[in-house]
């Protein structure tokens, strides 16, 4: 667990409230499909919003969102923010949807309130998701939000569900 | 500060003196509930891993409820590969078609499912288990690492209490006060938000017995709520002790817990409601509705297929038939209310009166795999929800009502008040020795 990336230091991607998963992350047609390939999924995060997202993201670039982002249980747009190596800072979301996240192996805070209104799209952010500290260099403002539950940091950092269990049974293989 | 209710399952079941909302626990179930539709995605997972034997096959329960007279080919391959699942994994409650019923019913009425206990389970209606004085956690696709390490997280949610005040009308079900509950929480006259939250009950609940409790479980799970809970009464204690299969110790909330909204119900002013289609936040006083044909009628699903839901149907429907060109459809429970319906006469008020007996199960409220409703028809169901297409065709419409009205409308072929039905004392009497 050392050796994983708690911090991410990159550009802020903005959005507002109320952002569905289906449509508002990735195109509906991708959920139904149940399409979880993260290379299959990667072209169409924020497809229907902002083509072309994806080639202009970086790995440590954060979006930051306003209040119920990612409605409904599912997590392929989860997939594919994981593998851009993209980080998640919400003012608020479903508790489905910040299950679906973890459980995806996402950087992720919630119940960060007010978060957009202390950032803007390219602003420079540094987030440190071990204890909630969030900076925006651009603008020299920082907050202290809820952490990620410690508990919660052995499935991320080894990828989500998948990857926990994976290890979970190797280790009880070899003990 | 005290503890709520649920805070107090969980922290039992985590081994703790105490727990706050936030805090991520690992608690030990007292059993895993798994259901038909999802056994192959589970089994495919953890065979993927190569993981082939579950934590404590002795605490897992399958059950048949989502498909369960196989309305396909496709439906009838998932059943052998259940069974061979059950075998393979060494899962003993293995409860196979025709036998046990609909999962979040019939564990509470054979003493499985007992006041204070904590469970995992892959469907969100598990939240029924509140009727009962007990939590059930819905943990989706995530049930295999339930199945396979025996726990998995849980984050505890907040409480929030609803006192409910007054006394029903004669004629005005447990599922009028929820879809009406529900409408209040979407037009903002009751301001909380449901997500994630545990809605615990308090006030004039001597009201409602088991089967008004489960009901009342319903309409609050699709506002998204994750569980329900009724402190026990002195009548479900009994009720459960005398079914117990184990010892139990049924929990409390504190009189110094912490909620985060405290609020008030007034039903004693309540007339029977009617869910218009798109959603169980979309009722309305069924007289505003009352006189819309309909031509499909279903009884059943997690929120009304106890025992005393059937019968309060059947007090209705008893010496008359169905309306001409209605098909009404009637999923019991559990297949001991089939076999109850049997002894004291029901089943035979049902089919005299033209309705369907579907096997013990969801019914059509899972997808439409069975009695399913055509383009452009009506229909008025006890289903756990009316969203656009939930059984059939997506430009159907779906209202919802209570068991009683579901009948009356049934009867009549319009939606109408059951009150305007003089329902069979003799069959009543028979609803409250049901419980």
């Amino acid at each position: 667990m050392s050796e994983f990336d708690w911090v991410l230091k990159g550009r802020c991607y903005r959005l507002g409230d109320d952002v569905p998963h289906a449509g508002g992350v990735i195109p509906n047609r991708y959920i139904i499909a149940r399409q979880f390939d993260p290379a299959e999924l990667i072209p169409h995060l924020f497809e229907e919003t902002d083509p072309g997202f994806h080639q202009r993201c970086r790995p440590g670039d954060i979006i930051v969102t306003g209040r119920n982002f990612g409605m409904g249980p599912k997590m392929n747009g989860y997939i594919a923010m994981r593998a851009l190596g993209l980080g998640l800072v919400c003012d608020s979301m479903p508790f489905l949807a910040y299950r679906a996240a973890i459980g995806e192996g996402l950087r992720v805070l919630t119940d960060c309130p007010a978060v957009t209104e202390i950032c803007e799209s390219g602003d420079e952010l540094e987030v440190d998701f071990r204890n909630g500290l969030f900076v925006n260099r651009t603008r020299g403002v920082s907050r202290e939000y809820p952490a990620m539950p410690e508990a919660l940091m052995d499935i991320v950092a080894v990828g989500g569900n998948s990857g926990w269990l994976k290890g979970w049974w190797q280790q009880r293989q070899n003990a | 500060m005290g503890m709520t209710a649920v805070e107090k399952v969980l922290a039992r079941a985590s081994g703790k003196a105490s727990v706050r909302p936030g805090e991520v626990l690992y608690p030990v179930p007292d059993f895993i509930m798994i259901h038909d539709g999802v056994v192959m995605g589970a089994k495919h997972e953890l065979d993927a891993l190569g993981i082939d034997r579950l934590a404590a096959p002795d605490k897992v329960i399958i059950v048949t409820d989502h498909d369960v007279i196989y309305g396909s080919a496709r439906a009838a391959e998932r059943g052998d590969f259940n069974r061979k699942a059950a075998r393979q994994w060494g899962v003993q409650n293995f409860f196979d078609v025709g036998r046990g019923g609909h999962g979040h019913i019939f564990p509470m009425e054979t003493g499985m499912l007992l006041p204070g206990m904590f469970y995992f389970d892959n469907d969100r209606h598990a939240t029924n288990a509140g009727a009962i004085g007990a939590f059930g956690f819905r943990v989706g696709a995530e049930i295999s690492r339930v199945l396979a390490t025996g726990t998995n997280w849980v984050m505890v949610p907040k409480s929030i209490r609803l006192k409910v005040s007054g006394n029903l009308k004669p004629g005005v079900h447990a599922r009028d006060v929820g879809l009406h509950l529900a409408t209040r929480i979407a037009n903002g006259s009751l301001k909380i938000d449901l997500d994630y939250r545990v809605l615990e009950f308090a006030g004039e609940i001597g009201q409602f017995d088991l089967a008004a409790r489960t009901a009342l479980c319903s309409s609050p799970t699709e506002m998204r709520a994750y569980g329900v809970f009724f402190p026990p009464s002195e009548e479900i204690i009994a009720l459960a002790t005398a079914r117990a299969h184990r010892p139990f110790t049924p929990v409390y909330p504190d009189a110094d817990a912490g909620y985060e909204a405290d609020l008030m119900l007034e039903v004693g002013t309540l007339e029977p409601q009617i869910a218009l289609p798109g959603g169980v936040e979309r009722a309305v006083n069924l007289s505003e509705v009352a006189g819309t044909a309909v031509s499909h009628a279903f009884i059943g699903s997690c929120g009304s297929s106890m025992y005393g839901d059937l019968v309060l149907a059947a007090s209705v429907l008893s010496g008359r038939r169905i309306y001409p060109g209605v098909r009404l459809f009637i999923a019991p429970g559990s297949e001991r209310s089939t076999r109850r319906m049997i002894d004291d006469g029901i089943m035979k008020i049902f089919i005299e009166a033209g309705a369907v007996l579907l096997p013990a199960g969801c019914g059509p409220c899972n997808d439409a795999v069975i009695g399913p409703v055509h383009s452009g028809e009506a229909s008025i169901s006890t289903a756990a929800n009316n969203n656009t297409g939930r059984f059939g065709a997506r430009d159907a419409k779906l209202y919802l009502g209570s068991p009683a009205t579901v009948a009356a409308s049934a009867i009549a072929g319009k939606i109408t008040d059951p009150r305007s039905v003089a329902a069979s004392q003799d069959v009543l009497r028979l609803a409250r020795e049901a419980a």
